[in-house]
């Protein structure tokens, strides 16, 4: 079904009901999730010690850039966004085929172990030795104080993996019967049948991949603290921010820090910061699987 | 498309490859304990402190000078995102420290764990490390095995005492409302709430219509403090923070179930029902409220000074609200008239429990003490807290320091500060009177520079009361004992004593009571009910607990006696 | 008799002789054919094994008085002590309570909006249209909680633009204090992850949608059916499975309820409903540095998880639909 089929047809009295509401809906859902967006740009822009009185909503009350100077002056920004950068590139391609490589095994319905090792694998997903035993395996792999910490540790990921088998079961096992036939090993069926028809929920597991690393920090606290040229751009944000979260401080502390606190305009700047990339490459993923019917005819 | 595969996957494993070599580089770089730097002999130390706090840019200007003078440079990292117990207990595990370390709560941890270098042998080699403390504070610092371990760094005092502001608990009302009623003396609870009501009847709303916030509380997690540990200075006692000591029996009174508790709980009900606390204050959060401070509605509240005066305190400035009266004072406020106030006690504190401390990672333990013994030293210290001569502060022909309008705004800028200043915050530093005899050692605590940044509202009020600083708005009083103040030790307890328990779930107990009593209909019964609830948390353990500790440090105390 | 007995066990071994031996050679035949997935499974496996299960040698801190100083090796063994322990405490048993049902409301409320979205999503006429709604829609996925809560605080504060309305409409004639009435807190808590999260979890359904056969919808359309129709015949019965494969795999979180929004939005009067096991532990266990008892209510959480994925998955077995393993 294209657009230009259902142009043609008349619309049923039902049909209009139904894209009326579903235009209101999707109205009022832009809103909604512009708002708290707008409304951190809005503070972004706006004068640090202005913004603490509160009630800015849409637009900037006393405009500044000053929050965007501050961010932008932290030290080490250019190494955090090259590490940054770096770690999303490779992450995602090293996470992406590991995750389709695990799918494409446990999805062979005639796969001996293709139960096992879902059982395997799903299990993971909820047990969790803790931090200081992962602490010390990584310490004791090498791999802390390297890059490689970001990118090999969590490469297979069960969710993800999960996505992909998912849709991978939903490809006609006549596509793979007839390749055998043609006497196709299990490679040749992986990268020239499967791979391509699985193209939109590779894009999605490349988003979240993506996203996962580009806003991770906590590993790099964790691993790399003392590794100066091993900072990722998130961390060094994190630390402008860290003197603002009140979770963890306790009075003694706050006392002894007679410094001001960062004011809350500056965690939007930062906000915004670390979005836009995001927002930037978006469109690129976008249309493996928003575009949808149009693209259509994946199956035939 | 599989070309472009293709040449996404080449392009990774080029970065791959530039980043294996980064990698490594990543781990030669990984400064080992007092290894001598690149920059012309300057050795490099490492440090943790397990507190969030703004970090210092690498080409910090200050931290270059102090590194020429020292020869040394430390590189500091804070506390993100984690707590200190999990960042101490990760660091343990992994047994491998930074030179210097802040373990906060965890430094027992650290010390059991035999991280830590005891320092007795090390202190009498550097004159201005010993002269820190006294013998009796240095003693105190002893941990089980007789050997001292960490330096606290903080509130100790150089010659003369030096505090213009009050940085701690009190009643605090903005000079309008004083200047409203011609200053009044407020001596007694009935009388701050009566001058507030007055005021918010003829005054509901500001001068540009904004409705005014008579009272409100703030109540959000730890920093609710602020409603529970009143009835200790009300009944004129000093903030010993857990408890009240009776200094007539040596006994510890738990505060929370005096008479005077109860009175100021009622209090606080009856002004709820007139509409004169805000209903909002036991759900708002610390960014609401400082956001209702910041423009200026409220007339008062009570609150710590360094919860609000660098935020909101800074806001109001900003937006010209100095002007109009919105900045607060203190009031020294008991619960009868007549009472003597302890809302602030004078001399300095040494916070036992953790300090700065030297790991078994350092190799160059004198390297690292012969910088802490330097930091101390004056010219340091006026580097590290004033900055640089003419450049952040400016010395008079009288040698008084002073700064410009313009030394005091780039004071307030975050970039500026992170390129230019560097206090090495959490080593060891003084309060007090700088060893010229004249100056403090710290700006904020220069009375002419001071007095000076005020606004003319703030002085016509302290004219009015005959007073020049925050403190003497309260008046002073010197330490009760030697035992002062008791909550070093109640931060330490932890559930692994019945009282460490009780202590836990009596906080719990009155995170969601107290509200619920100041805002019941009916206040008696609200209050019977959480007495039930609260002597369920076995508030006697927590207080034989304290008992023993107080006894413990009079007899302590009693050996230097003679 | 006893003839016929023999004759037939012997046939009959026979013929399990030759099941056996055809199953094997069946086998011999199906290992060399899939041994590159073979290869490729124990590579799985031994990644699984070092950085999944190796560190689980951290769960024997749960049956110990874990002190940093003698490690994991040489901490003192307590047994069941810290369970017992946990569900001895009414305070526990409350917070299981709050995290069960805060991880259920949010899973059924985030599952609906997401699904719902996505299908609507797709529906709407237009590729730049929906293109835009759907960019927009995942950007409060990137915001932290510490600013979603704030907008959220400000919206249903007393003079927010919540209670603005309901006084407007006359629904109420004070504002309401949403923050300080027990009975609103889950439902807060609710919305915020639906708010934040609805259009970034679509994402996998509008995947799961460009899936189907577009000669479906074709088909439809031929038999007179409308858009309703469409979506209940085609899109949902598309996307069935991934709905499923992603219900079961968030049962096993519920949990999980999470942390921080928690903390942001709770207050001491809400805090006998606001309070979830990760505050507990944070609270009990690791200020107090008792790592043991996180440790221990951790391995309750996964015990909990993976039976709950047992019972989901065996569900979905019997009622034929697509299963986790």
């Amino acid at each position: 079904m294209s657009n230009t089929n259902n142009k043609k047809r008349k619309l049923s009295k039902a049909d209009i009901a139904f894209y009326t509401f579903n235009s209101i809906f999707m109205a009022a859902f832009v809103i909604v999730t512009l708002y708290p967006v707008l409304n951190t740009l809005a503070i972004s822009f706006n004068d640090g010690l202005d913004a603490l009185r509160g009630g800015i909503y849409l637009l900037p009350r006393k405009f500044s850039i000053k929050n965007y100077i501050t961010v932008f002056n932290k030290d080490d920004l250019l190494v955090g966004a090259y590490i940054s950068v770096a770690r999303t590139v490779v992450g995602t391609a090293l996470s992406l085929i590991a995750c389709a490589i695990l799918a494409f095994i446990v999805s062979r319905k005639n796969f001996i172990f293709a139960k096992q090792l879902s059982l395997f694998w799903v299990i993971t997903m909820y047990v969790n030795g803790g931090m200081i035993p992962i602490f010390l395996l990584y310490k004791g792999l090498h791999l802390t104080n390297t890059f490689w910490v970001y990118v090999i540790p969590g490469m297979v990921s069960a969710f993800n993996m999960l996505v992909i088998r998912t849709y991978m079961n939903g490809i006609p096992n006549s596509f793979e019967e007839s390749a055998q036939l043609d006497g196709a090993g299990y490679t040749t069926i992986f990268l020239n049948i499967i791979s391509p028809l699985c193209k939109p929920v590779y894009a999605t597991v490349a988003l979240f991949v993506a996203v996962y690393q580009w806003n991770s920090w906590f590993d790099v606290m964790l691993y790399n603290r003392m590794s100066d040229k091993l900072t990722t751009l998130q961390y060094e944000l994190m630390k402008l921010l860290a003197s603002v979260t009140s979770q963890s401080t306790s009075a003694q502390s706050m006392k002894n820090s007679t410094s001001s606190i960062t004011p809350t305009s500056i965690r939007a700047a930062a906000t915004i910061v670390t979005m836009l990339p995001i927002i930037c490459i978006y469109p690129f993923l976008q249309q493996y699987f928003v575009s949808g019917l149009t693209l259509g005819g994946v199956k035939e | 498309m599989k070309k472009k595969v293709v040449s996404m996957l080449m392009a990774s494993c080029m970065i791959v490859a530039a980043l294996s070599g980064c990698a490594s580089g990543g781990k030669s770089d990984q400064t080992s304990a007092g290894n001598s730097g690149s920059d012309g002999g300057v050795k490099e130390f490492t440090a943790f402190f397990s507190v969030p706090h703004a970090e210092i840019n690498d080409d910090n200007e200050i931290q270059q000078i102090i590194a020429e003078k020292t020869g040394v440079k430390v590189k500091e990292t804070w506390l993100t995102g984690q707590t200190a117990e999990e960042a101490i207990g990760t660091l343990i595990a992994g047994g491998e420290y930074p030179d210097f370390v802040d373990a906060g709560d965890g430094s027992v941890q650290m010390y059991e764990a035999g991280a830590l270098v005891a320092l007795d042998d090390y202190i009498d080699k550097y004159p201005n490390i010993k002269e820190f403390f006294t013998d009796q504070e240095w003693d105190s610092l002893r941990q089980s095995d007789g050997h001292i371990y960490w330096i606290p760094q903080f509130s100790n005092i150089y010659g003369e005492e030096r505090v213009c502001a009050h940085n701690d608990e009190a009643f605090w009302i903005q000079t309008r409302v004083l200047e409203w009623a011609g200053y009044p003396q407020i001596h007694t609870m009935d009388q701050y709430f009566d001058l507030i009501e007055k005021y918010y009847a003829e005054n509901p709303t500001m001068e540009d219509g904004t409705a005014n916030i008579p009272y409100t509380i703030l109540c959000e997690d730890w920093r609710y403090f602020c409603l529970e540990n009143a009835p200790q200075f009300l009944d004129g006692y000093p903030n010993d923070g857990s408890v009240i000591v009776d200094t007539d029996n040596m006994k510890i009174v738990d505060y929370n179930t005096t008479d005077t508790a109860v009175k100021y709980f009622k209090k606080l009900n009856e002004e709820y029902k007139k509409g004169i606390v805000d209903p909002e204050s036991f759900t708002q959060t610390y960014d609401e409220y400082i956001a209702k401070l910041s423009t200026g509605r409220v007339l008062g509240m009570i609150d710590q000074w360094w919860d609000f005066a660098y935020t909101a305190g800074d806001a109001l400035k900003a937006a010209g609200l100095d002007a109009k009266g919105c900045q607060y004072v203190p009031l020294p406020i008991t619960i009868e008239e007549g009472m003597h106030n302890q809302w602030h006690n004078s001399g300095g504190i040494v916070h036992t429990s953790s300090g700065l401390a030297v790991t078994t990672s350092c190799k160059d333990v004198e390297g690292a003490l012969q910088f802490v013994n330097d930091l101390l030293s004056q010219e340091m210290m006026d580097l590290r807290f004033w900055g640089v001569k003419d450049v952040d502060y400016q010395v008079g022909d009288d040698g008084m320091y002073s700064k410009t309008q313009d030394m005091r705004d780039k004071d307030a800028d975050t970039a500026y500060k992170a390129s230019h200043k560097c206090e090495y915050s959490y080593f060891p530093q003084w309060e007090g009177t700088s060893r010229d005899g004249k100056n403090a050692m710290k700006p904020e605590q220069q009375e002419t520079e001071f007095y000076d940044g005020l606004s003319d509202n703030l002085k016509n009020c302290f004219k009015a009361y005959g007073v020049k600083t925050y403190v003497e708005m309260l008046g002073t009083t010197p330490a009760p004992g030697p035992w002062y103040p008791m909550y070093t030790f109640s931060q330490t307890m932890t559930t692994a004593t019945p009282g460490g328990t009780a202590c836990n779930l009596m906080d719990e107990c009155k995170h969601q009571y107290l509200p619920k009593v100041v805002m019941a209909d009916d206040f008696d019964a609200g209050w019977a009910e959480y007495m039930e609830a609260y002597k369920k948390c076995k508030p006697e353990d927590f207080i034989a607990e304290m008992q023993t500790e107080l006894e413990r440090r009079v007899a302590e105390a009693a050996k230097y006696n003679n | 008799m006893a003839q016929l007995d023999k004759e037939k066990l012997s046939s009959e071994q026979v013929v399990e002789v030759d099941i056996k031996s055809a199953q094997k050679a069946h086998l011999v035949k199906e290992f060399k054919r899939q041994w590159v997935l073979i290869v490729w499974s124990l590579f799985f496996f031994a990644y699984g094994i070092l950085f999944c299960y190796a560190p689980l040698v951290g769960w024997l801190m749960g049956f110990q008085q874990y002190k940093p100083k003698d490690g994991i090796l040489h901490s003192k063994w307590i047994g069941l002590e810290k369970f017992r322990a946990l569900f001895s405490d009414a305070t526990y048993l409350r917070v299981i309570r709050n995290t069960l049902a805060m991880g259920v409301i949010n899973l059924v409320a985030t599952t609906i909006m997401a699904i719902l979205f996505a299908i609507l999503l797709n529906e709407i006429q237009g590729m730049r249209k929906k293109k835009f709604v759907q960019t927009v829609s995942y950007l409060p996925h990137f915001l932290s909680w510490i600013i979603v809560t704030g907008i959220l605080h400000d919206a249903l504060s007393g003079a927010g633009i919540v209670n603005e309305l309901l006084t407007k409409f006359h629904l109420v004639s004070q504002p309401i204090n949403f923050f300080a009435h027990e009975k609103y807190f889950w439902p807060i808590v609710a919305f915020a992850n639906v708010w934040k999260e609805t259009g970034w979890n679509a994402i996998i359904y509008l995947s799961a949608i460009t899936a189907i056969d577009p000669a479906l919808y074709e088909a439809a359309a031929i038999d007179g059916a409308g858009r309703w129709d469409k979506i209940r015949f085609v899109t949902i019965p598309g996307i069935k499975s991934t709905i499923i494969i992603l219900l079961i795999m968030n049962v096993g979180n519920v949990l999980n309820a999470g942390f921080e929004i928690q903390y942001l939005l709770g207050n001491g009067l809400v805090q006998q409903v606001s309070q979830t096991i990760d505050i507990y532990v944070l609270k009990w266990g690791i200020s107090q540095m008792d790592y043991s008892l996180g440790t221990a209510a951790g391995i309750f959480k996964s015990a909990v998880s993976i039976v709950l994925i047992l019972i989901c998955n065996e569900v979905a077995k019997r009622h034929g639909e697509e299963r986790l393993f």
